[in-house]
């Protein structure tokens, strides 16, 4: 190898990953196709989490990318793409009278938003992608439930009548008026918990933070007790992957593709840090007794009993089929926690998921109190 | 876009035919004060990942040995040539900072190699082993525990039996003929890239072929590794900062359970892939042994509680790191990928897959 190439090796190296962190032995991303026409793609929205991943990879790929929002958040993402400034609410002046291959909506949890932009848009858009969500399921009680399990009813006339009825049952009806305008031309996806770089909630982030910082460590419940979440970044290169082919329909979003336990995440987390931490793991009825909130104190956990038993555990033979990928667990974790020590100080300071360290220590301080 | 540009953006995908990374030289500040370093070996496993540290570091290197193993390894250091068994010609009338013996496990050849270079260097590190210790039921012990004996001292067949107390022995000459300036270091299993015996590497490419994986025992179990470039590098500052003593030197820094490596191993890669443990009497009864049969596991009964809880707080304290498990894994994998197939179907440890199946089924019929 010669000197300058070397360098060029380090310098990138040390972009990807920065002093101190573990560097990138891993391959990046799974290996895709070269791209065979190149799309018009238009992104409502596209600067908050999940967006910018679509983003950059679509023009990674050479797709043209306009992105249409209020012009407020991150504005300084994408200086070389088209812009186009309005409001879901009440102004999609911008949108007349242009035409692309494929839109996607990553912001609506409104129902009458995504019925104004479809219908505005489904004469000159070939196809409509809309981000729904898990949350639009009514019942998680069975094992390996797809697409086709129970949604929530909402009531249609809150279209109209711009009434909420809650996040879910909204979401349904996003689908329902994507589906209205687009017909077999509308791509619905179902993200669950969708985790990376970029995750201001911390729902995942916590672990790989919480390894991180080492010492004796809370894990809750049954280390066998299932988890799926989707990296952003195979949720975002999916979906391009999906817009070249022309796939429509509905899809769950989940992974990875073997079941996945608590415990083999957690300790995949462990394995991209060198942190010295050991893990203690503390029964369900223990925390649930103590009014530990599943999913927000700890976050990924949904102990798989009762109403919640399939909730980590969706049968993913569609999303498969229409060539989701996943990176390694490791990818992801790395990557999350060598973000977070980006962000300032204080925001690393106060997570937004997960217990306080001054709550752990009570906790496992009451739980080797115990008698058991 | 140019050729070597796009091939570079090639390599972040997947890494070109042969790519062997862990032979590149780690991406460290140099010394303050470069050294002399004679390396017995080091065209092997450990000796590459000290000589590709200490390069890196800017030391001077030279080697010794017989010019037989991977000849074509570090064209630009200096190589002795001779034979630790009867030939140190080319040691004589040279000077040296610091010596590191890799490759002895007869304690005549220290006695030998030690007893000529105590006066043309001041520092002599033996890289011995954990295998020393006489007593395996010893939960954490420390460098103060005692070590095996031969039986006959002049004893040269290297066996399961011997093994210890030659190693131990070789030890004892180290610090008679070096004395202050003597250097014990008594790694356990050192595991990555180059590594010829596949014990650790069975884990990785294990988990990456992915379907059903038999993991042995109680998930709980303890298992202790060290990557070996984090032993080389280290190796490389005990000379620098001139430690002296006996340091265990295994890993990590907080205790690890199969369970733990296991899954941390599955982390680093994509593959489709489940655990079943096997408890340790089923295997015992269906002849599936610890450590050949199911690399890095020795169950912690029968005299060997302690054998996976070895206290490595000196080497710590003194310096001693440890990479992520992740990259340890990945690195693995990546190197396995670059061997000829033939010889990745001859695998020197683990269960052969055939027998893993038979395994398996008959642990779910039982």
């Amino acid at each position: 190898m010669t000197t300058s190439r070397r360098g060029f090796l380090q310098i990138a190296a040390a972009g990807v990953a920065g002093a101190g962190m573990l560097r990138s032995p891993f391959a990046h991303a799974p290996a895709w196709p070269p791209t065979a026409a190149p799309l018009r793609i238009l992104v409502l929205g596209g600067t908050g989490f999940i967006g910018p991943h679509m983003v950059r990879y679509a023009l990674q790929r050479g797709h043209t990318v306009t992105i249409f929002n209020r012009g407020r958040s991150n504005t300084h993402l994408f200086p070389e793409v088209e812009r186009l400034i309005g409001d879901r609410e009440n102004d999609l002046e911008t949108l007349r009278g242009r035409a692309w291959d494929v839109v996607i909506d990553n912001s609506a949890s409104v129902p009458w938003w995504v019925r104004d932009s479809a219908q505005l848009l489904k004469d000159s858009v070939d196809r409509y992608l809309f981000t729904s969500t898990r949350s639009t399921y009514s019942d998680f009680s069975q094992v390996g439930m797809n697409e086709d399990g129970p949604q929530h009813d909402p009531d249609p006339s809150g279209v109209d009548e711009r009434r909420s009825q809650g996040y879910g049952p909204n979401k349904v009806l996003c689908e329902r008026e994507a589906r209205r305008a687009f017909g077999d031309r509308s791509l619905i996806v179902r993200p669950g918990l969708i985790v990376g770089p970029g995750d201001n909630t911390d729902r995942f982030s916590y672990w790989p933070i919480r390894v991180d910082r080492g010492g004796e460590m809370l894990c809750p419940g049954d280390p066998e007790n299932p988890v799926m979440f989707i990296d952003v970044r195979d949720l975002a290169e999916w979906y391009i992957h999906m817009l070249e082919n022309g796939t429509v329909g509905t899809y769950n979003a989940l992974g990875p593709e073997a079941p996945l336990s608590f415990a083999e995440m957690i300790y995949g987390c462990r394995a991209v840090t060198s942190a010295e931490v050991s893990f203690t793991w503390v029964d369900t009825d223990f925390l649930l007794e103590r009014e530990m909130r599943p999913y927000s104190d700890f976050p990924c956990w949904m102990p798989a009993r009762g109403a919640r038993a399939g909730f980590q555990r969706f049968d993913l033979t569609r999303p498969l089929a229409a060539g989701l990928k996943y990176r390694p667990l490791a990818v992801t974790a790395r990557d999350t926690l060598n973000w977070h020590k980006t962000r300032p100080a204080e925001r690393q300071a106060r997570l937004r998921s997960g217990i306080t360290a001054e709550k752990e220590a009570e906790l496992l301080a009451e739980w080797h109190a115990q008698d058991r | 876009m140019s050729s070597s540009r796009r091939e570079f953006f090639a390599s972040l995908t997947s890494p070109p035919a042969g790519a062997q990374p862990h032979l590149e030289r780690p991406d460290v500040p140099g010394a303050e004060t470069p050294l002399r370093i004679l390396i017995l070996g080091g065209t092997r496993f450990l000796g590459v990942a000290e000589v590709n540290y200490a390069l890196a570091r800017g030391h001077r290197v030279t080697l010794f040995n017989r010019g037989r193993t991977n000849p074509q390894l570090f064209p630009d250091v200096e190589k002795l040539i001779g034979d630790r068994d009867n030939n140190l010609t080319a040691l004589e009338g040279r000077e040296w900072d610091v010596v590191i013996d890799n490759s002895s496990s007869i304690p005549r050849w220290v006695r030998q190699s030690a007893g000529l270079l105590k006066h043309s260097a001041s520092q002599y590190i033996f890289v011995s082993s954990l295998s020393v210790i006489a007593d395996n039921s010893v939960i954490g012990a420390d460098e103060s525990i005692a070590v095996a004996q031969l039986e006959d001292p002049t004893v040269e067949q290297i066996t399961g039996e011997t093994y210890g107390g030659m190693k131990a022995l070789c030890e004892q000459f180290t610090m008679e003929e070096f004395g202050d300036g003597g250097t014990v270091v008594r790694p356990g299993l050192i595991v990555g890239p180059m590594d010829v015996s596949d014990r650790f590497t069975y884990w990785p490419v294990r988990i990456d072929r992915g379907g059903e994986v038999l993991a042995p025992g109680a998930p709980t179990d303890p298992v202790q590794i060290v990557d070996v470039r984090d032993l080389g590098a280290w190796l490389v500052r005990v000379a620098e900062d001139q430690y002296t003593g006996v340091y265990n030197a295994t890993g990590p820094a907080a205790p690890m359970s199969m369970a733990e490596m296991l899954y941390g191993i599955r982390a680093a890669t994509d593959a489709n892939v489940s655990f079943t443990w096997v408890n340790a009497d089923f295997l015992e009864e269906h002849g599936v042994r610890p450590w050949g049969d199911m690399p890095t596991w020795i169950p912690p009964r029968d005299g060997m509680e302690g054998f996976s809880t070895v206290n490595c707080a000196k080497a710590i304290a003194h310096g001693l790191t440890f990479r992520p498990l992740a990259e340890t894994a990945s690195d693995t994998i990546l190197w396995w990928k670059t061997l000829p197939e033939e010889r990745r179907n001859t695998t020197r440890a683990g269960l052969p897959a055939d027998r893993e199946v038979e395994v398996l089924a008959a642990w779910h019929s039982r």
